[in-house]
């Protein structure tokens, strides 16, 4: 994980701070309520299009690719993955809608009076029911609120919200989303400074400077060396005698069991589970990031191992769960470290019956890469260049490219389907987005059943999304689950 | 059954110690020939008649220049022992050997620094160059992540002790609060004058959680020197002497220095579990016997097992040996009579071994009434060693 620059994009985007006061107040309410003419999609609902979204989300519910298995689902045959309710109607990489929408007009003069950047804050799916390959999708848009200009963390702004109702080619209503914008003037470099958030950068061994690369270093020598060249390799490696198999931790150049000096390695398969755990505080020394959550390591294999936890929290902490192995890059050496697992995806589907209201779904993490960032942006027909483009992300203020919301929406809807089960069918996906989600984070994502329908078969899940920088995204989902089958 | 043919037949004739402060304002050797001529003196003895040494590897003070500059004339014994904090109960070990093989006849026992106004252990192991030897090579496995300080490295253990047992940190603070009250009466100690409150226990940051300030010990700049010779030499001497009931060393079970993680369980102290079984057998007690212990206490959470590992209760009951009074003064085994490391002072436990003399002495600040036997133990997570001190027949 890269661990610098936490500034003040740790505070969401949607923490007001009072009206701002150097402008005379914008009216926009000429606009509101104004609704837009239908805009077509540009394509029917499609396989390809499914194929390379689930591909970018790491989905691999089978109603969404796999005919044979769709057709004996709830569904009765391929369905697009609600999340991408409102993918259709993008218009793509060389196309654009002409300004004629209340919504782009308020965006120009927005943009005419300095508030020239944007970030999504709100978006609120729900499904009247899944849509199938070959509908072409309709949506109407209405201006549904402008706010009064705010103080926020990233600049003084206005919260744009925005209604669209989609429709088949039959008038069919199959879902609405709801989306909140925050348009802003980029705070400037001398205005931060002023209010003390623009921190100098860190001294040289300063206990404040996380760079792993202070971090102590190991002593190297001939009965531990095949450890550490083996984490150049990104290999937790664990000593195994090659006279009699056995596993030696700490490594030495005997075996105790057999006596044999012939030492090998075998490598860890990087799953374990949390033995105990320490948190220091004091003293703060250079190269850790604070709070630094310090885990024993019970490994697959038997043997136990120190590293530091990644994308967890301390509350998050319980004895026995389990861990898969990442790496901090960065340092003298590449460090092995833990997270929590990567979803899984359940082969069944839960019913109503097996749920209650307060149970934890499983702690689950995902590496935030360039190319998730890049392949979640264009399976969601999202061209914004900060998310894909580096240079240009950087010319706006941003460290790199960044998740879109689309793909924040793909990946909660991702793990909560893969706990769920394929046959789930979700009713609304309702998102607050926070931190930005960078690539070489880790998003790690925790939740819990809020609520259960049982008349309804409805189920209330929130979920979080934290990273590094905070919380990405707050979202609460709605799913029906199966009766239990009669045995 | 092992017998120690020292026991019984070999005493502690003398003790000294300097001030206990956060900065000495003297060289670390300096403290050392203090210390040791505190020893003497309480003994009634001149330096030309020690003619052994034995200290910690640890120590910076060369027995040499001990000789040196107290005005000893030669040296027939210098022995050393290696582990940090497990070394102060296995110096005297030492040394009752060698006066018991007729090697020496007295022996100088000691350790002093300047813990606390130099290099403080607390400050941690980050600044190490990288000397690969096996020992620094083990840092290895700890230091990248995070863990650079013996409150660290002892976290891990009380985590998984508080997992197993249910203990809580309000086990570990009435340890803290124990040591406190005994050292609050002490003149010599850090803190007298000073009691705490489980509340303020609770209420003091997290160095390492699990572990609060308060749960950890006091470090200190001082030196304390023990002095050893045989029960016969010891009768002709100023004070009454405390015979050496029983010693022990001990390591055990994958040990490792303060970092036994991979050991199957964390919630025990092997090598305290040698000591205490060569403790029994050599002295011929049982726990029933004992009525004060010294419990190394560098930090608290270790002190639960120490009571498991001797047998005062089972294992996984120390929370309730200790919720039940049994470690306070007027209790079952009152504990650290002195303040312990947390209280008086954090001197590798040294100035333990002199608190269980007093005891048997009858001297102690807070004495308990008839001590006759008097457990001390050295360092926990680390290779150790204890004694069983009783008064002469």
């Amino acid at each position: 994980m890269t661990v610098t620059d936490r500034t003040d994009q740790t505070k969401g985007a949607d923490e007001a701070k009072g009206a701002d006061e150097a402008k005379p107040p914008a009216d926009f309410s000429r606009h509101v309520g104004l609704v837009a003419p239908a805009t077509r999609s540009r394509h029917a609902v499609n396989e390809p299009m499914i194929a390379h979204w689930c591909d970018a989300m790491g989905d691999s519910n089978p109603c969404y690719t796999d005919p044979e298995y769709a057709a004996g689902s709830v569904h009765g045959g391929i369905v697009a993955p609600p999340a991408m309710l409102d993918v259709w109607d993008r218009p793509g990489l060389l196309f654009t809608r002409d300004g004629t929408s209340a919504r782009t007009k308020v965006l120009q003069e927005l943009s005419e009076a300095g508030y020239d950047s944007i970030v999504a804050v709100n978006t609120e799916l729900e499904f009247t029911r899944y849509v199938r390959p070959g509908e072409v999708l309709s949506s109407v848009e209405t201006l549904d609120d402008v706010s009064p200009g705010k103080r926020t963390a990233r600049g003084p702004g206005h919260f744009v919200t925005s209604r669209h109702r989609y429709t088949n080619e039959q008038g069919e209503h199959v879902g609405d989303l709801m989306f909140r914008m925050l348009v802003f003037r980029p705070e400037r470099a001398e205005a931060l400074a002023d209010r003390g958030a623009d921190k100098p950068a860190a001294a040289p061994s300063d206990p404040e400077d996380p760079d792993p690369v202070l971090r102590p270093m190991p002593a190297v020598n001939k009965d531990n060396q095949f450890f550490w060249e083996g984490v150049r390799v990104r290999e937790l490696r664990i000593q195994r005698c090659n006279g009699c198999g056995e596993l030696l931790t700490p490594p030495g150049p005997r075996c105790p069991h057999c006596g044999s000096f012939d030492m090998g390695w075998v490598r860890a398969s990087g799953r374990g589970r949390l033995y105990s755990f320490a948190v220091p505080e004091h003293p703060r020394v250079a190269g850790f990031g604070y709070p630094l959550l310090v885990a024993l390591v019970e490994l697959e294999e038997g043997t136990r191992t120190v590293a530091d936890l990644v994308g967890l929290t301390r509350d998050q902490l319980q004895i026995g769960m389990p861990l898969e192995l990442c790496w901090l890059e960065g340092g003298q050496y590449p460090l092995p470290q833990f997270r929590a697992p990567l979803p899984v995806r359940r082969a069944g589907t839960l019913t109503i019956d097996d749920v209650a209201a307060g149970d934890p779904l499983s702690l689950v993490s995902l590496p935030i890469t360039t190319t998730l960032v890049v392949a979640g942006a264009i399976a969601t027909r999202d061209y914004t260049a900060v998310h894909h483009d580096r240079d240009i992300a950087q010319e706006q203020g941003s460290k790199d490219v960044f998740l879109n919301i689309n793909t924040s929406a793909g990946l909660l809807q991702r793990v909560v389907s893969d706990w769920a089960g394929p046959e789930a069918v979700y009713h609304s996906i309702r998102i607050r987005l926070g931190a930005p989600g960078y690539p070489g984070d880790l998003l790690t994502f925790s939740g819990a059943v809020t609520a259960v329908d049982e008349a309804a078969r409805r189920v209330t899940v929130g979920i979080k999304a934290s990273d590094s920088y905070g919380d990405h995204a707050i979202a609460t989902i709605e799913l029906t689950l199966p009766q239990r089958q009669a045995s | 059954m092992t017998r120690h043919s020292y026991a019984g037949k070999t005493a502690i004739c003398g003790i000294g110690a300097t001030e206990f402060s956060k900065s000495s304002g003297r060289s670390e050797l300096r403290l050392a020939l203090e210390a040791c001529m505190s020893a003497l003196q309480d003994a009634g003895l001149q330096p030309s008649q020690v003619n052994g040494l034995s200290t910690f590897t640890m120590d910076t003070n060369p027995e040499n220049e001990i000789m040196r500059l107290l005005g000893i004339r030669e040296l027939t014994h210098f022995s050393r022992v290696h582990f940090g904090g497990g070394a102060p109960c296995a110096t005297v070990q030492m040394a009752a050997m060698a006066v018991n093989e007729g090697v020496a006849d007295y022996v100088l026992c000691y350790r002093a620094f300047n813990e606390r106004s130099g290099a403080r252990f607390g400050a941690g192991v980050q600044a190490r160059a990288p000397v690969a030897t096996t020992e620094e090579a083990q840092y290895a496995w700890t230091s990248p992540f995070g863990l650079l300080t013996p409150a660290s490295w002892v976290a891990m253990f009380a985590t998984r002790i508080m997992h197993e047992y249910g203990v809580t940190s309000e086990d570990f603070g009435r340890v803290a609060v124990a040591d406190r009250r005994h050292a609050a009466t002490n003149p010599a100690a850090h803190f007298y004058g000073q009691p705490i409150t489980l509340e303020e226990h609770q209420a003091s940051r997290y160095i390492v959680e699990p572990l609060h300030l308060l749960d950890c010990c006091q470090e200190t700049d001082g030196g304390q020197a023990i002095l050893v010779t045989s029960l016969e030499r010891a009768r002709d001497l100023r004070q009454v002497p405390v015979v050496l009931e029983a010693a022990a060393q001990g390591m055990a079970d994958e040990q490792q220095m303060m970092r036994s993680y991979f050991r199957e369980s964390l919630t025990g102290l092997p090598e305290m579990a040698t000591c205490a079984r060569q403790i029994w057998e050599t002295s011929g007690l049982g726990p029933d016997d004992v009525n004060t212990a010294v419990f190394y206490d560098h930090f608290t959470p270790f002190v639960l097992p120490q009571i498991e590992e001797f047998g005062f209760c089972e294992r996984g009951e120390a929370r309730h040996f200790i919720a039940d009074g049994n470690i306070e003064l007027g209790g079952r085994l009152p504990i650290n009579t002195h303040g312990g490391q947390l209280g008086e002072a954090y001197l590798h436990g040294m100035n333990g071994i002199a608190e269980g003399v007093r005891q048997v002495r009858g001297t102690s600040v807070n004495q308990v009434n008839g001590a006759e036997h008097v457990l001390v133990t050295g360092g926990t997570g680390v290779p150790t060693s204890a004694l069983m001190l009783g008064a002469a027949q």
